[in-house]
């Protein structure tokens, strides 16, 4: 027998965890590229705001910007902790009622084929709607609240999950599927073992288009739903033309949705270790 | 040599493929029976049909007519039956263990009874040690390997081979037949084997169909009466030629 190869040969699971970390610290190596442009960018604005002497009310530098969020003026003294943290709530919860009712709703789709047929149209249909249009009757039916962004949110952002997932589910191999089916596999099995593990890279990227979607909708919710939040300090200040506030928020936002967009590509490697050692540089 | 009825019986099976270009006749008339704890090889040229035939047979593609018959008193042919596919076909997002257990988990048997069996297995086709990688840490030979250990652990009675070796070094090969024949002789299993490889399929098998191109007909089915346990002499031995010899001829008269 070929006993050439020790049980030391193969990949114990310590070397599964340094993988992640190898994961991580390159992609910080290959974000570190996209952290010079950004800061780049925000230099070359700085400069040119000092520059061509632009009004702050027109475009206020990135350090006012960074200022007011640091010290608030008493023209403008909003809580931004409060704000903030109203906002990430909205985000976090929106993404995650999103990703969950998108993909359950997939799976019962991809389930029942007569189901998808009858259900898919009408999803294109809402999904074209300008979301825009039909938040006000959203916040008429609903109130201002949380769950008022959330419903906004979803709206916006469950499309690319429910298609992506479909996809994955709809995906597999014929040759796999002759794999339990020749066992007698049910459909719940099939399911269960092949399709939904099968569609995992699909979710995934649904989700990550879903992340940055979940920020636009809870953003337009507070625009148009809610007394808090980024979007109503976007709004309010708009009132008074205070135009520095509006850009820290606008900072805010695109860290947060940088922050979500990450978390949601460790959680993939999380979930899908087995492609942890494809493809090494 | 074997039992009076056949565990197996296949009556001009015939199969038509209906493509965007038209019909394609997979397999024109095919007839022969497996009796139990007989190894049956079916050899023939590219494109014959033979995955057809195993596919068929596993009831993963309907028949266009004729029969199989399966004699249900001798094995349950949804639960009884291992098949090792052309390809690999192991689940990516599974380690190697979890890959070999996949039918008990599919039959709903008792996982933890098998544990054992599926790292004796790992070990029989030469991959202890890797119970806990996964699938595309192997070279495409030990996927196979692991495809094979998948098709034995719920003990089926009847074992389907889709040109199993083929991904397998020439020297990986033999050892692999060698297992194959002490897992074959030990466990009263019945094995239909489906090769490219001639010289294989005489040294394994009770008897080899040799089937025509396609639409594929059995040309002949030779029994081969050469003396058990085989080993490695057996294949410079001049029966060994002869049947080469009988097979050869009867391939080139296609
Ligand atoms: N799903 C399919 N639809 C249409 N034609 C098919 C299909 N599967 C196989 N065929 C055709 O049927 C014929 C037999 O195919 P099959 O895969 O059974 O051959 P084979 O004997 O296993 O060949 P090989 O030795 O190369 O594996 C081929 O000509 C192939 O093109
Ligand atoms: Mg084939």
């Amino acid at each position: 027998m070929n006993h050439v190869l020790k049980s030391t040969d193969s990949l114990t699971p310590p070397s599964r965890l340094n993988a992640l970390i190898r994961w991580v610290t390159r992609s910080i190596q290959k974000n570190l590229n996209s952290i010079f442009v950004v800061l780049g960018f925000f230099l070359l604005w700085e400069a040119a705001v000092w520059v061509f002497r632009i009004p702050p009310f027109i475009l206020p530098a990135p350090s006012t910007a960074l200022s007011h969020l640091l010290f608030p003026r008493a023209e403008a003294n909003y809580r931004w902790s409060y704000h903030i943290s109203s906002t990430v709530l909205a985000i976090s919860l929106s993404f995650v009622a999103t990703s969950t009712v998108g993909i359950l709703i997939a799976i019962a789709l991809a389930w029942s084929k007569r189901l998808k047929e009858i259900i898919l149209p009408a999803f294109v249909f809402i999904n074209s709607l300008p979301i825009i249009a039909i938040a006000p009757i959203i916040l008429l039916w609903m109130g201002y609240g949380v769950f008022t962004n959330m419903v906004i949110a979803f709206l916006v952002g469950f499309f690319p999950v429910v298609i992506n997932t479909i996809t994955g589910l709809e995906a597999v191999d014929e040759d796999l599927l002759d794999l339990v089916r020749y066992l007698h596999a049910s459909k719940l099995q099939v399911f269960l073992k092949i399709r939904i593990p099968n569609a995992l890279p699909y979710i995934f990227s649904g989700l990550k288009i879903c992340s940055t979607m979940s920020i636009v909708g809870a953003i337009v919710g507070e625009f148009i739903a809610s007394d808090r939040g980024l979007g109503y300090i976007i709004i309010n200040a708009q009132y008074s033309m205070n135009t520095p506030p509006i850009f820290s928020s606008l900072i805010l936002i695109s860290l947060a949705g940088a922050l979500l967009f990450t978390l949601v590509s460790l959680l993939e490697r999380i979930l899908m270790p087995w492609t942890a050692f494809e493809a090494e540089p | 040599m074997h039992g009076n009825t056949p565990l197996l019986s296949i009556r001009e099976l015939k199969k038509v493929y209906k493509t965007r270009e038209g019909e394609l006749e997979a397999l024109g008339s095919v007839t022969f029976d497996i009796y139990p704890q007989e190894f049956v090889s079916i050899v023939g040229p590219s494109g014959c049909g033979k995955t057809t035939l195993l596919k068929i047979i596993a009831g993963l593609l309907p028949k266009t007519s004729g029969e199989i018959f399966v004699d249900k008193k001798q094995f349950d042919p949804s639960r009884e039956v291992g098949f090792v596919f052309q390809k690999p076909l192991l689940l990516p997002w599974r380690k190697v263990i979890d890959n070999v257990l996949l039918p008990i988990e599919i039959l709903k048997l008792d996982k933890r009874n098998y544990i054992e069996k599926a790292r004796a297995l790992l070990e029989l086709v030469g991959l202890s040690g890797f119970e806990n990688n996964y699938p595309n840490e192997l070279s495409g030979g030990m996927q196979q390997r692991v495809s094979i250990a998948r098709a034995l652990i719920h003990d089926p009675k009847l074992i389907l081979m889709d040109e199993p070796f083929g991904a397998l070094d020439a020297l990986t090969r033999e050892r692999m037949n060698l297992e194959l024949l002490r897992i074959w002789s030990e466990s009263q299993k019945t094995i239909l084997f489906v090769t490219h490889g001639i010289q294989e399929a005489i040294f394994l098998s009770d008897r080899v169909i040799i089937l025509s191109a396609r639409p594929s007909r059995m040309i002949k089915a030779l029994d081969i009466e050469l003396p058990r346990p085989r080993t490695m002499e057996v294949r410079s031995s001049a029966e060994f030629g002869v049947y080469s010899l009988e097979v050869y001829r009867c391939l080139e008269l296609t």
